[in-house]
């Protein structure tokens, strides 16, 4: 699994970033670095992970992925986890960990539509 | 009658973690673990050999198939040869660390299976046995 592999798609002014199944520590930090990259390039505001094809999150994976959505705020983004399976969900609670105040969704599509929500209702603000 | 299996692989890359998550994804799917738990397994043996890849540089897993009357499981055992635990008890607190990880290893690992040991000498090297019971 090489970083060359990590797709970023610009969606509507969204970044939809599919992170692969098994990276190792390598991928995942360039992976944190090619999301923050994109951010700035397509001054992109919201970013989605979609983290569905993961089988396993281990605690550096997961405090990578929590960081990335840290640095995205930082930067005045906001990221959706999108898609994490059952098993892993129930993994990553037993292991301790926690994903921070990240904003979750079942899936890709739910994740645009909160990321659209949010947008607007910064709009009327 | 589920098939025997056991084996051992070095540990020596920081791709070797990557390499050990799917044997012993393999192993547990093998011994008709369901995927929650086959999740468990692999996650803490990623902890692990991250664990040996980190601190030891280099050291072993070796799997294998276990029984307890008419109970099956798999047993995991991570060998390395490196700088030892001084304070065991310390290294189970979630939260220590002596490296620049979040201390969720060790713990972490211990709540994923069902059961596990380290054991541990300055100088020596550590080895940690972890065994997850498959529920019938």
């Amino acid at each position: 699994m090489s970083a060359e592999s990590i797709s970023v798609i610009k969606l509507r002014g969204l970044l939809l970033v599919t992170v692969p199944a098994d990276p190792d520590d390598t991928t995942v930090l360039a992976l944190q670095e090619k999301v923050l990259e994109a951010m700035v390039q397509h001054e992109s505001t919201g970013l989605v992970l979609d983290i569905s094809t993961v089988q396993t999150l281990d605690s550096f994976f997961a405090r990578t992925v929590v960081e990335t959505v840290q640095m995205v705020s930082i930067m005045g983004g906001r990221t959706v986890l999108a898609g994490m399976r059952a098993s892993v969900a129930v993994t990553v609670t037993q292991l301790g960990l926690s994903m921070g105040n990240a904003l979750t969704a079942l899936d890709v599509g739910r994740a645009i539509e909160l990321l659209n929500a949010e947008a607007s209702k910064e709009l009327r603000v | 009658m589920k098939d025997r299996q056991q084996g051992e692989f070095r540990i020596e890359s920081e791709s070797d973690i990557v390499s050990a998550r799917k044997i012993i994804r393999n192993a547990a799917v093998c011994l008709g673990f369901g995927l929650t738990d086959v999740t468990r397994i692999v996650t803490a043996a990623s902890e692990l050999t991250r664990n040996i890849y980190v601190h030891a540089r280099s050291g072993v897993m070796r799997w294998r198939t276990v029984n307890n009357g008419p109970d099956v499981g798999l047993e995991v055992t991570f060998e390395d040869r490196g700088p030892g635990i001084p304070d065991l008890a310390k290294a189970m607190e979630v939260g220590f660390s002596t490296g620049s990880g979040l201390g969720m290893g060790l713990p972490g690992s211990k709540r994923l299976t069902d059961e596990m040991t380290i054991s541990s000498e300055v100088g020596k090297g550590t080895t940690v046995v972890v065994r997850k019971w498959l529920k019938s």
